[in-house]
Protein backbone atom coordinates (compact mmCIF):
# COMPACT_ATOMS: atom_id res chain seq x y z
CA UNK A 1 0.00 0.00 0.00
CA UNK A 2 1.28 3.31 -0.91
CA UNK A 3 -0.25 6.63 1.23
CA UNK A 4 -1.28 9.32 -1.24
CA UNK A 5 0.93 11.80 -1.18
CA UNK A 6 0.07 15.46 -0.02
CA UNK A 7 -1.37 18.08 -2.35
CA UNK A 8 1.30 20.33 -3.75
CA UNK A 9 -0.91 23.38 -2.20
CA UNK A 10 -1.95 21.55 0.38
CA UNK A 11 -2.12 24.58 3.34
CA UNK A 12 -4.33 26.67 0.78
CA UNK A 13 -6.43 23.27 0.10
CA UNK A 14 -6.92 23.34 3.60
CA UNK A 15 -7.81 26.62 4.12
CA UNK A 16 -10.48 26.28 1.41
CA UNK A 17 -12.03 23.57 3.15
CA UNK A 18 -12.21 24.98 6.68
CA UNK A 19 -13.99 28.23 5.13
CA UNK A 20 -16.90 26.08 4.01
CA UNK A 21 -17.51 25.09 7.63
CA UNK A 22 -18.40 21.27 6.14
CA UNK A 23 -16.47 19.25 8.40
CA UNK A 24 -18.14 17.10 11.38
CA UNK A 25 -21.31 18.70 10.33
CA UNK A 26 -25.19 16.65 10.48
CA UNK A 27 -25.76 14.94 7.06
CA UNK A 28 -28.17 16.92 5.08
CA UNK A 29 -30.83 15.64 2.45
CA UNK A 30 -29.10 17.34 -0.50
CA UNK A 31 -25.87 16.13 -0.39
CA UNK A 32 -27.36 12.32 0.58
CA UNK A 33 -29.82 12.35 -2.32
CA UNK A 34 -26.48 13.24 -4.87
CA UNK A 35 -24.69 10.17 -3.18
CA UNK A 36 -28.18 7.95 -3.76
CA UNK A 37 -27.85 9.37 -7.16
CA UNK A 38 -24.61 8.31 -7.97
CA UNK A 39 -24.30 5.28 -6.92
CA UNK A 40 -27.87 4.25 -8.22
CA UNK A 41 -26.58 5.41 -11.81
CA UNK A 42 -23.67 3.73 -11.75
CA UNK A 43 -25.23 0.99 -10.11
CA UNK A 44 -22.41 0.55 -7.34
CA UNK A 45 -23.50 -0.83 -3.99
CA UNK A 46 -20.97 1.99 -2.44
CA UNK A 47 -20.63 5.79 -2.27
CA UNK A 48 -20.11 8.66 -0.57
CA UNK A 49 -18.93 12.30 -0.48
CA UNK A 50 -15.39 12.40 1.03
CA UNK A 51 -13.53 15.85 1.94
CA UNK A 52 -10.01 15.23 3.29
CA UNK A 53 -8.37 16.98 5.79
CA UNK A 54 -5.05 17.10 6.85
CA UNK A 55 -5.39 13.55 8.32
CA UNK A 56 -8.64 11.85 8.07
CA UNK A 57 -11.36 11.96 4.75
CA UNK A 58 -14.75 12.55 6.69
CA UNK A 59 -17.96 11.38 4.67
CA UNK A 60 -20.47 14.36 4.33
CA UNK A 61 -23.05 11.23 2.95
CA UNK A 62 -22.58 7.97 2.48
CA UNK A 63 -24.22 4.73 0.96
CA UNK A 64 -22.91 1.04 1.73
CA UNK A 65 -20.13 2.22 4.91
CA UNK A 66 -20.87 2.59 8.30
CA UNK A 67 -18.12 4.60 9.28
CA UNK A 68 -18.03 8.44 9.15
CA UNK A 69 -14.61 8.78 8.35
CA UNK A 70 -11.18 6.75 8.00
CA UNK A 71 -7.19 8.19 8.20
CA UNK A 72 -6.33 10.16 5.25
CA UNK A 73 -3.59 7.14 4.76
CA UNK A 74 -5.58 4.93 3.44
CA UNK A 75 -7.92 6.76 1.56
CA UNK A 76 -8.61 6.39 -2.01
CA UNK A 77 -10.10 9.73 -2.10
CA UNK A 78 -6.29 11.13 -0.91
CA UNK A 79 -5.09 9.98 -4.40
CA UNK A 80 -8.22 11.08 -6.42
CA UNK A 81 -7.95 14.71 -5.58
CA UNK A 82 -4.56 14.54 -6.77
CA UNK A 83 -6.02 15.21 -10.30
CA UNK A 84 -8.56 16.90 -12.48
CA UNK A 85 -10.57 14.24 -13.90
CA UNK A 86 -11.96 10.99 -12.74
CA UNK A 87 -9.65 9.01 -10.46
CA UNK A 88 -10.40 5.32 -11.30
CA UNK A 89 -8.95 1.80 -10.31
CA UNK A 90 -10.42 -0.76 -11.85
CA UNK A 91 -9.03 -3.57 -9.17
CA UNK A 92 -7.80 -2.42 -6.27
CA UNK A 93 -6.24 -5.99 -5.53
CA UNK A 94 -4.08 -5.76 -8.41
CA UNK A 95 -2.80 -1.73 -7.93
CA UNK A 96 -0.41 -1.45 -5.57
CA UNK A 97 -1.07 1.82 -4.52
CA UNK A 98 -4.04 -0.36 -2.75
CA UNK A 99 -2.84 -3.62 -2.44
CA UNK A 100 -2.81 -4.08 1.92
CA UNK A 101 -5.31 -1.38 2.24
CA UNK A 102 -7.31 -2.14 5.16
CA UNK A 103 -10.15 -0.92 3.31
CA UNK A 104 -9.64 -3.44 0.43
CA UNK A 105 -9.01 -6.36 3.26
CA UNK A 106 -11.57 -5.83 5.82
CA UNK A 107 -14.89 -3.59 5.44
CA UNK A 108 -16.47 -2.00 3.00
CA UNK A 109 -14.35 -4.84 0.92
CA UNK A 110 -13.59 -2.33 -1.99
CA UNK A 111 -12.28 -3.83 -5.49
CA UNK A 112 -13.18 -0.92 -7.50
CA UNK A 113 -13.56 2.65 -6.97
CA UNK A 114 -14.48 5.51 -9.00
CA UNK A 115 -13.86 9.64 -7.63
CA UNK A 116 -14.15 12.52 -9.32
CA UNK A 117 -13.07 15.62 -7.71
CA UNK A 118 -14.93 18.31 -5.68
CA UNK A 119 -13.23 21.38 -6.99
CA UNK A 120 -13.88 24.72 -5.99
CA UNK A 121 -14.40 27.92 -7.93
CA UNK A 122 -10.87 28.57 -6.92
CA UNK A 123 -9.64 25.70 -8.15
CA UNK A 124 -8.71 23.81 -4.76
CA UNK A 125 -10.03 20.01 -4.64
CA UNK A 126 -11.53 19.46 -0.93
CA UNK A 127 -12.49 15.89 -2.12
CA UNK A 128 -14.49 13.52 -4.15
CA UNK A 129 -17.40 12.14 -5.09
CA UNK A 130 -16.83 8.28 -5.23
CA UNK A 131 -18.65 5.29 -5.96
CA UNK A 132 -16.82 1.70 -5.46
CA UNK A 133 -18.26 -1.84 -5.57
CA UNK A 134 -16.75 -4.93 -4.01
CA UNK A 135 -15.91 -6.55 -7.53
CA UNK A 136 -13.51 -5.07 -10.10
CA UNK A 137 -15.21 -3.29 -12.76
CA UNK A 138 -15.53 -0.07 -15.06
CA UNK A 139 -17.67 2.60 -15.25
CA UNK A 140 -19.38 3.86 -18.74
CA UNK A 141 -18.64 6.74 -20.57
CA UNK A 142 -22.22 8.12 -19.57
CA UNK A 143 -21.93 7.08 -16.01
CA UNK A 144 -18.23 8.97 -15.74
CA UNK A 145 -20.06 12.01 -16.83
CA UNK A 146 -22.29 11.55 -14.77
CA UNK A 147 -20.16 11.46 -11.75
CA UNK A 148 -18.49 14.63 -12.90
CA UNK A 149 -21.62 16.16 -13.39
CA UNK A 150 -23.09 15.10 -9.59
CA UNK A 151 -19.54 16.09 -8.72
CA UNK A 152 -20.22 20.01 -9.53
CA UNK A 153 -23.80 19.34 -7.87
CA UNK A 154 -21.90 18.59 -4.77
CA UNK A 155 -19.89 21.67 -4.87
CA UNK A 156 -22.64 24.34 -6.18
CA UNK A 157 -24.72 22.57 -2.58
CA UNK A 158 -21.34 23.78 -0.52
CA UNK A 159 -21.10 26.93 -1.80
CA UNK A 160 -24.45 27.49 -1.34
CA UNK A 161 -24.64 26.55 1.77
CA UNK A 162 -21.45 28.82 2.53
CA UNK A 163 -23.39 31.59 1.08
CA UNK A 164 -26.09 31.05 3.26
CA UNK A 165 -24.52 31.03 6.16
CA UNK A 166 -22.36 34.05 5.87
CA UNK A 167 -25.33 35.89 4.89
CA UNK A 168 -27.25 34.39 8.10
CA UNK A 169 -24.36 35.59 10.52
CA UNK A 170 -24.16 39.29 8.52
CA UNK A 171 -28.04 39.03 9.63
CA UNK A 172 -27.70 38.29 13.05
CA UNK A 173 -24.52 40.70 13.39
CA UNK A 174 -26.73 43.91 12.05
CA UNK A 175 -29.18 42.48 14.44
CA UNK A 176 -27.04 42.70 17.19
CA UNK A 177 -25.15 45.49 16.60
CA UNK A 178 -27.00 47.38 14.43
CA UNK A 179 -24.03 48.65 12.72
CA UNK A 180 -21.98 46.98 10.09
CA UNK A 181 -19.08 48.80 10.65
CA UNK A 182 -18.04 46.02 13.48
CA UNK A 183 -18.51 43.29 10.71
CA UNK A 184 -15.42 41.07 10.21
CA UNK A 185 -13.85 41.36 7.07
CA UNK A 186 -15.33 38.35 5.77
CA UNK A 187 -18.76 39.87 6.05
CA UNK A 188 -18.19 42.72 4.52
CA UNK A 189 -17.98 40.97 0.79
CA UNK A 190 -21.93 39.73 1.38
CA UNK A 191 -23.31 43.56 3.17
CA UNK A 192 -21.36 45.31 0.55
CA UNK A 193 -24.52 46.94 -0.97
CA UNK A 194 -25.95 47.00 2.67
CA UNK A 195 -22.96 48.74 3.89
CA UNK A 196 -22.85 51.38 0.81
CA UNK A 197 -26.32 52.30 1.67
CA UNK A 198 -25.56 53.10 4.87
CA UNK A 199 -23.03 54.91 4.19
CA UNK A 200 -24.87 56.92 1.63
CA UNK A 201 -27.87 57.44 4.03
CA UNK A 202 -24.90 58.33 6.74
CA UNK A 203 -23.09 61.08 4.13
CA UNK A 204 -26.42 62.48 3.14
CA UNK A 205 -27.37 62.77 6.98
CA UNK A 206 -24.63 64.30 8.22
CA UNK A 207 -24.22 66.38 5.09
CA UNK A 208 -27.58 67.66 5.33
CA UNK A 209 -27.05 69.03 9.50
CA UNK A 210 -23.57 70.24 8.37
CA UNK A 211 -25.16 72.31 5.69
CA UNK A 212 -27.81 73.46 8.19
CA UNK A 213 -25.32 75.64 10.51
CA UNK A 214 -23.82 77.98 7.54
CA UNK A 215 -27.55 78.40 6.52
CA UNK A 216 -28.47 79.21 10.00
CA UNK A 217 -26.07 81.95 9.60
CA UNK A 218 -26.84 82.77 6.00
CA UNK A 219 -30.85 83.19 6.95
CA UNK A 220 -30.37 84.98 10.07
CA UNK A 221 -28.28 87.63 8.14
CA UNK A 222 -30.60 87.79 5.04
CA UNK A 223 -33.47 88.44 7.48
CA UNK A 224 -32.10 90.71 9.61
CA UNK A 225 -30.80 92.85 6.65
CA UNK A 226 -34.07 92.17 5.33
CA UNK A 227 -36.16 93.43 8.47
CA UNK A 228 -34.13 96.87 8.46
CA UNK A 229 -32.44 95.48 11.77
CA UNK A 230 -29.03 96.21 10.63
CA UNK A 231 -30.17 100.07 9.18
CA UNK A 232 -32.02 100.44 6.09
CA UNK A 233 -31.22 99.04 3.17
CA UNK A 234 -31.46 100.69 -0.42
CA UNK A 235 -34.44 99.97 -2.52
CA UNK A 236 -32.87 99.02 -6.15
CA UNK A 237 -31.29 96.15 -3.41
CA UNK A 238 -34.26 94.62 -2.00
CA UNK A 239 -34.84 92.75 -4.93
CA UNK A 240 -31.56 90.90 -4.58
CA UNK A 241 -31.91 90.49 -1.09
CA UNK A 242 -35.63 88.77 -1.61
CA UNK A 243 -33.79 85.99 -3.86
CA UNK A 244 -31.13 85.56 -1.73
CA UNK A 245 -33.41 85.11 0.85
CA UNK A 246 -36.05 83.12 -1.07
CA UNK A 247 -33.12 80.84 -1.69
CA UNK A 248 -32.02 79.86 1.48
CA UNK A 249 -35.47 79.16 2.52
CA UNK A 250 -35.54 76.65 -0.66
CA UNK A 251 -32.42 75.13 0.32
CA UNK A 252 -33.76 74.70 3.67
CA UNK A 253 -36.53 72.92 2.71
CA UNK A 254 -34.56 70.85 0.40
CA UNK A 255 -32.42 69.63 3.49
CA UNK A 256 -35.51 69.09 5.64
CA UNK A 257 -36.70 66.83 2.67
CA UNK A 258 -33.76 64.98 2.14
CA UNK A 259 -33.70 64.12 5.79
CA UNK A 260 -36.91 63.17 6.03
CA UNK A 261 -37.18 60.89 2.90
CA UNK A 262 -33.64 59.15 3.93
CA UNK A 263 -34.92 58.43 7.46
CA UNK A 264 -38.23 56.95 5.90
CA UNK A 265 -36.50 55.22 3.57
CA UNK A 266 -33.90 53.91 6.41
CA UNK A 267 -37.09 53.03 8.93
CA UNK A 268 -35.89 55.53 11.11
CA UNK A 269 -38.71 58.10 11.46
CA UNK A 270 -39.74 58.10 14.85
CA UNK A 271 -44.08 59.15 14.85
CA UNK A 272 -46.14 59.18 18.14
CA UNK A 273 -49.57 58.07 17.72
CA UNK A 274 -52.01 59.87 19.65
CA UNK A 275 -55.60 60.77 18.96
CA UNK A 276 -55.88 64.05 17.88
CA UNK A 277 -58.80 66.24 16.25
CA UNK A 278 -58.31 66.33 12.64
CA UNK A 279 -59.42 70.20 12.61
CA UNK A 280 -56.76 70.50 14.61
CA UNK A 281 -54.46 69.05 12.28
CA UNK A 282 -55.90 70.80 9.45
CA UNK A 283 -55.97 74.72 10.89
CA UNK A 284 -52.28 74.09 11.95
CA UNK A 285 -51.46 73.22 8.26
CA UNK A 286 -53.39 75.91 7.39
CA UNK A 287 -52.04 78.52 9.46
CA UNK A 288 -48.48 77.17 7.82
CA UNK A 289 -49.68 77.52 4.68
CA UNK A 290 -51.38 81.26 4.49
CA UNK A 291 -47.85 83.16 4.36
CA UNK A 292 -47.22 81.04 0.81
CA UNK A 293 -51.31 81.43 -0.31
CA UNK A 294 -50.89 85.11 0.36
CA UNK A 295 -47.66 85.85 -1.85
CA UNK A 296 -49.60 83.21 -4.58
CA UNK A 297 -53.02 85.60 -4.35
CA UNK A 298 -54.69 81.96 -3.34
CA UNK A 299 -57.57 81.01 -0.73
CA UNK A 300 -57.87 78.68 1.13
CA UNK A 301 -61.21 77.35 2.81
CA UNK A 302 -61.91 74.70 5.20
CA UNK A 303 -64.61 71.99 5.44
CA UNK A 304 -64.13 69.77 8.55
CA UNK A 305 -66.08 66.87 10.21
CA UNK A 306 -65.62 66.78 13.65
CA UNK A 307 -63.17 63.35 12.75
CA UNK A 308 -60.67 61.81 15.12
CA UNK A 309 -57.73 60.50 13.84
CA UNK A 310 -54.88 57.96 15.83
CA UNK A 311 -51.51 59.56 14.54
CA UNK A 312 -48.72 61.96 14.27
CA UNK A 313 -49.81 65.15 14.87
CA UNK A 314 -46.82 67.04 13.71
CA UNK A 315 -46.14 64.71 10.86
CA UNK A 316 -50.09 65.22 9.63
CA UNK A 317 -49.70 68.78 9.62
CA UNK A 318 -46.53 68.01 7.63
CA UNK A 319 -48.58 65.84 4.78
CA UNK A 320 -51.03 68.06 4.73
CA UNK A 321 -49.12 71.49 4.57
CA UNK A 322 -46.90 69.99 1.40
CA UNK A 323 -50.47 68.98 -0.28
CA UNK A 324 -51.66 72.47 0.61
CA UNK A 325 -48.49 74.25 -0.85
CA UNK A 326 -48.49 72.26 -4.41
CA UNK A 327 -51.91 73.29 -4.66
CA UNK A 328 -51.52 76.85 -3.79
CA UNK A 329 -48.21 76.53 -6.66
CA UNK A 330 -50.26 75.33 -9.40
CA UNK A 331 -53.10 77.19 -8.44
CA UNK A 332 -53.96 80.45 -10.75
CA UNK A 333 -53.73 83.65 -8.94
CA UNK A 334 -57.19 84.90 -7.21
CA UNK A 335 -58.11 81.01 -7.68
CA UNK A 336 -58.93 78.96 -3.83
CA UNK A 337 -57.81 75.77 -2.98
CA UNK A 338 -60.28 73.92 -0.56
CA UNK A 339 -59.64 71.39 2.20
CA UNK A 340 -62.23 68.80 2.98
CA UNK A 341 -62.38 66.40 5.90
CA UNK A 342 -64.94 63.43 6.26
CA UNK A 343 -65.69 60.15 7.51
CA UNK A 344 -65.74 57.39 4.48
CA UNK A 345 -66.52 54.23 5.68
CA UNK A 346 -64.40 54.29 8.81
CA UNK A 347 -61.72 56.44 7.05
CA UNK A 348 -60.87 59.87 7.60
CA UNK A 349 -60.69 61.52 4.27
CA UNK A 350 -58.80 64.76 3.94
CA UNK A 351 -59.31 66.30 -0.06
CA UNK A 352 -57.25 69.09 -0.96
CA UNK A 353 -58.98 70.65 -4.15
CA UNK A 354 -57.54 73.37 -6.34
CA UNK A 355 -58.70 74.72 -9.90
CA UNK A 356 -55.34 74.78 -11.09
CA UNK A 357 -54.13 73.07 -14.33
CA UNK A 358 -54.54 69.56 -13.55
CA UNK A 359 -52.09 67.19 -14.45
CA UNK A 360 -52.22 64.34 -16.99
CA UNK A 361 -53.24 60.80 -16.19
CA UNK A 362 -49.64 59.33 -17.22
CA UNK A 363 -48.25 61.62 -14.60
CA UNK A 364 -50.67 61.59 -11.56
CA UNK A 365 -49.11 58.33 -9.89
CA UNK A 366 -45.72 58.87 -11.12
CA UNK A 367 -45.64 62.16 -8.57
CA UNK A 368 -45.61 59.89 -5.61
CA UNK A 369 -41.90 58.26 -6.78
CA UNK A 370 -38.81 60.26 -5.18
CA UNK A 371 -37.44 63.07 -7.64
CA UNK A 372 -41.02 63.43 -9.78
CA UNK A 373 -42.49 66.80 -10.26
CA UNK A 374 -45.18 67.75 -12.52
CA UNK A 375 -44.17 68.04 -16.46
CA UNK A 376 -45.17 71.89 -16.49
CA UNK A 377 -42.94 74.15 -18.57
CA UNK A 378 -42.53 76.42 -15.53
CA UNK A 379 -42.49 72.91 -12.98
CA UNK A 380 -38.68 74.75 -12.67
CA UNK A 381 -39.25 78.01 -11.47
CA UNK A 382 -42.38 76.32 -8.82
CA UNK A 383 -39.84 75.85 -6.46
CA UNK A 384 -40.02 72.12 -4.68
CA UNK A 385 -37.27 69.14 -4.58
CA UNK A 386 -39.57 66.41 -6.20
CA UNK A 387 -39.45 64.44 -2.34
CA UNK A 388 -42.41 65.99 -0.84
CA UNK A 389 -45.23 63.87 -2.23
CA UNK A 390 -42.93 60.81 -2.05
CA UNK A 391 -42.37 61.59 1.79
CA UNK A 392 -46.19 62.39 2.20
CA UNK A 393 -47.13 59.14 0.99
CA UNK A 394 -44.53 57.13 3.36
CA UNK A 395 -45.52 59.18 6.25
CA UNK A 396 -49.60 58.47 5.52
CA UNK A 397 -48.47 54.42 4.40
CA UNK A 398 -46.94 54.64 8.29
CA UNK A 399 -49.99 55.37 9.62
CA UNK A 400 -51.40 52.30 7.96
CA UNK A 401 -53.44 55.18 6.05
CA UNK A 402 -53.75 55.16 1.73
CA UNK A 403 -53.03 58.26 -0.36
CA UNK A 404 -53.72 59.31 -4.04
CA UNK A 405 -54.57 61.79 -6.48
CA UNK A 406 -57.39 62.48 -9.12
CA UNK A 407 -57.01 64.97 -11.65
CA UNK A 408 -58.36 66.44 -14.87
CA UNK A 409 -56.18 68.70 -17.15
CA UNK A 410 -57.26 72.15 -17.06
CA UNK A 411 -59.64 71.58 -14.29
CA UNK A 412 -57.80 71.28 -11.56
CA UNK A 413 -56.28 68.41 -8.87
CA UNK A 414 -57.25 66.45 -5.46
CA UNK A 415 -54.64 65.06 -4.04
CA UNK A 416 -56.28 63.21 -1.00
CA UNK A 417 -55.68 61.07 1.87
CA UNK A 418 -57.52 58.39 4.08
CA UNK A 419 -56.33 57.75 7.65
CA UNK A 420 -58.40 55.29 10.26
CA UNK A 421 -60.83 57.47 12.19
CA UNK A 422 -61.04 56.54 15.81
CA UNK A 423 -64.58 57.38 17.88
CA UNK A 424 -64.81 60.55 19.20
CA UNK A 425 -65.08 60.58 23.18
CA UNK A 426 -68.76 61.61 22.88
CA UNK A 427 -69.51 59.17 20.60
CA UNK A 428 -70.80 61.91 18.23
CA UNK A 429 -69.17 62.28 14.82
CA UNK A 430 -71.48 63.97 12.63
CA UNK A 431 -70.16 63.28 9.18
CA UNK A 432 -69.93 65.77 6.49
CA UNK A 433 -73.33 64.20 4.56
CA UNK A 434 -75.03 65.20 7.41
CA UNK A 435 -74.40 68.96 6.85
CA UNK A 436 -73.71 69.45 10.42
CA UNK A 437 -70.16 70.74 11.96
CA UNK A 438 -69.52 72.25 8.86
CA UNK A 439 -68.01 75.18 8.56
CA UNK A 440 -65.35 77.39 6.29
CA UNK A 441 -62.02 78.13 7.96
CA UNK A 442 -61.01 80.72 6.26
CA UNK B 1 -32.73 90.18 30.61
CA UNK B 2 -29.35 88.67 30.63
CA UNK B 3 -28.49 85.74 27.93
CA UNK B 4 -25.24 83.79 27.24
CA UNK B 5 -24.74 82.31 24.27
CA UNK B 6 -22.30 79.23 23.61
CA UNK B 7 -22.06 77.97 20.11
CA UNK B 8 -18.41 77.75 18.55
CA UNK B 9 -20.07 79.34 15.13
CA UNK B 10 -18.93 82.62 14.88
CA UNK B 11 -21.21 84.01 12.36
CA UNK B 12 -24.04 82.01 14.52
CA UNK B 13 -23.13 83.89 17.60
CA UNK B 14 -23.00 86.80 15.83
CA UNK B 15 -26.49 86.39 14.02
CA UNK B 16 -27.51 85.55 17.67
CA UNK B 17 -26.17 88.34 19.45
CA UNK B 18 -28.01 90.44 17.01
CA UNK B 19 -31.72 88.88 16.92
CA UNK B 20 -31.51 88.76 20.88
CA UNK B 21 -29.59 92.22 21.86
CA UNK B 22 -30.13 94.43 18.62
CA UNK B 23 -33.89 93.12 17.93
CA UNK B 24 -34.95 91.45 20.81
CA UNK B 25 -33.36 94.00 23.43
CA UNK B 26 -31.12 91.50 25.67
CA UNK B 27 -27.82 92.31 27.33
CA UNK B 28 -25.58 89.38 25.53
CA UNK B 29 -22.97 87.53 26.43
CA UNK B 30 -21.02 84.74 24.02
CA UNK B 31 -18.82 81.87 24.25
CA UNK B 32 -17.20 79.76 21.80
CA UNK B 33 -17.32 76.63 23.90
CA UNK B 34 -18.59 74.68 26.96
CA UNK B 35 -15.33 75.35 28.33
CA UNK B 36 -15.77 79.46 28.19
CA UNK B 37 -19.47 78.85 28.75
CA UNK B 38 -19.10 77.28 32.11
CA UNK B 39 -16.91 80.05 33.13
CA UNK B 40 -19.04 82.62 31.88
CA UNK B 41 -22.09 81.34 33.36
CA UNK B 42 -20.66 80.92 36.67
CA UNK B 43 -19.39 84.93 36.20
CA UNK B 44 -22.24 86.46 34.47
CA UNK B 45 -25.19 84.50 36.49
CA UNK B 46 -27.03 84.96 32.87
CA UNK B 47 -31.07 85.01 33.24
CA UNK B 48 -30.93 81.97 30.79
CA UNK B 49 -28.52 80.33 28.35
CA UNK B 50 -28.32 79.48 24.79
CA UNK B 51 -26.67 76.65 24.37
CA UNK B 52 -25.44 74.42 21.12
CA UNK B 53 -25.64 71.12 20.77
CA UNK B 54 -23.05 70.31 18.81
CA UNK B 55 -19.36 71.89 19.74
CA UNK B 56 -16.24 70.13 19.49
CA UNK B 57 -14.22 69.57 22.69
CA UNK B 58 -16.86 69.66 25.14
CA UNK B 59 -19.86 69.15 23.28
CA UNK B 60 -23.19 70.84 24.61
CA UNK B 61 -24.88 67.62 26.57
CA UNK B 62 -21.39 67.59 28.63
CA UNK B 63 -21.73 71.10 29.05
CA UNK B 64 -25.36 70.63 30.37
CA UNK B 65 -24.06 68.57 32.33
CA UNK B 66 -21.68 70.56 34.03
CA UNK B 67 -23.79 73.49 34.53
CA UNK B 68 -26.56 71.67 36.11
CA UNK B 69 -23.71 69.71 38.37
CA UNK B 70 -22.46 73.29 39.92
CA UNK B 71 -24.24 75.06 42.30
CA UNK B 72 -23.96 78.54 40.98
CA UNK B 73 -25.19 77.75 37.68
CA UNK B 74 -27.89 74.50 38.11
CA UNK B 75 -30.69 77.11 38.72
CA UNK B 76 -30.01 78.83 35.42
CA UNK B 77 -32.48 77.78 32.66
CA UNK B 78 -30.64 76.48 29.89
CA UNK B 79 -32.02 76.37 26.03
CA UNK B 80 -30.46 73.43 23.25
CA UNK B 81 -29.79 75.16 19.84
CA UNK B 82 -29.59 72.44 17.18
CA UNK B 83 -30.09 70.86 14.33
CA UNK B 84 -33.64 69.21 13.16
CA UNK B 85 -33.10 65.31 14.05
CA UNK B 86 -30.81 66.29 16.86
CA UNK B 87 -32.95 67.05 19.57
CA UNK B 88 -32.43 65.83 22.46
CA UNK B 89 -35.29 64.85 24.81
CA UNK B 90 -35.57 67.74 27.10
CA UNK B 91 -38.06 66.81 29.36
CA UNK B 92 -35.82 63.78 30.48
CA UNK B 93 -32.96 66.00 30.55
CA UNK B 94 -34.56 68.75 33.06
CA UNK B 95 -33.95 71.56 29.92
CA UNK B 96 -36.08 74.23 29.09
CA UNK B 97 -36.87 73.67 24.92
CA UNK B 98 -35.17 73.43 22.05
CA UNK B 99 -34.53 75.59 19.42
CA UNK B 100 -34.24 74.55 16.15
CA UNK B 101 -31.64 75.63 13.73
CA UNK B 102 -32.13 77.80 12.04
CA UNK B 103 -34.09 80.04 13.98
CA UNK B 104 -36.08 83.18 12.79
CA UNK B 105 -34.05 85.89 13.84
CA UNK B 106 -36.57 88.48 14.23
CA UNK B 107 -38.79 86.33 16.70
CA UNK B 108 -36.37 84.77 18.71
CA UNK B 109 -36.01 86.63 21.21
CA UNK B 110 -39.63 86.89 21.73
CA UNK B 111 -39.55 82.85 21.36
CA UNK B 112 -37.63 82.57 23.96
CA UNK B 113 -39.24 85.09 26.49
CA UNK B 114 -42.53 83.07 25.83
CA UNK B 115 -40.52 79.46 26.60
CA UNK B 116 -39.58 81.27 29.62
CA UNK B 117 -42.63 82.37 30.66
CA UNK B 118 -44.52 78.98 30.20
Amino acid sequence: MIAPPTVVDEIERLAALDGYSIIDTEPEDSFDDIVRLATMYCEAPIGWISLVDATRQWFKARVGIEARETAREISFCGHAILGRSVFVVPDAQTDPRFMGNPLVLGDPGIRFYAGAPLTTPGGQNLGTLCVMDRQPRQLTADQLSALTMLARQVVTQLELRRITAVHSAAEDELRRCGDPRDFGAHMLDVSEPREVERMKREFISTVSHELRTPLTALRGSLGLLASGAMGEFPEEARPMLAVAERNSVRLMCLLDDILDSDKLQAGRMEMTAQPSPLRRILERAIADSVSLAGQEGVAIDLLCSDLRVMGDADRLVQVTTNLLSNAIKYSHRGGSVTVIATRVRGWAEVRVVDRGRGIAPGLQQKLFQRFQRADFSDARTKPGTGLGLSICKAIIEQHGGTIGVESSEGQGSTFWFRLFAITGIAGHEPSFDEGSALEGAQ
Amino acid sequence: MKVLVVDDEEDVRFVAEVSLGRVGGMTVVVASGGVEGLQLARSEHPDFILLDMMMPGMDGLTTFHALKADPQTADIPVIFLTAKGLAPDTEHLGAKAVILKPFDPMTLASDIRKILES
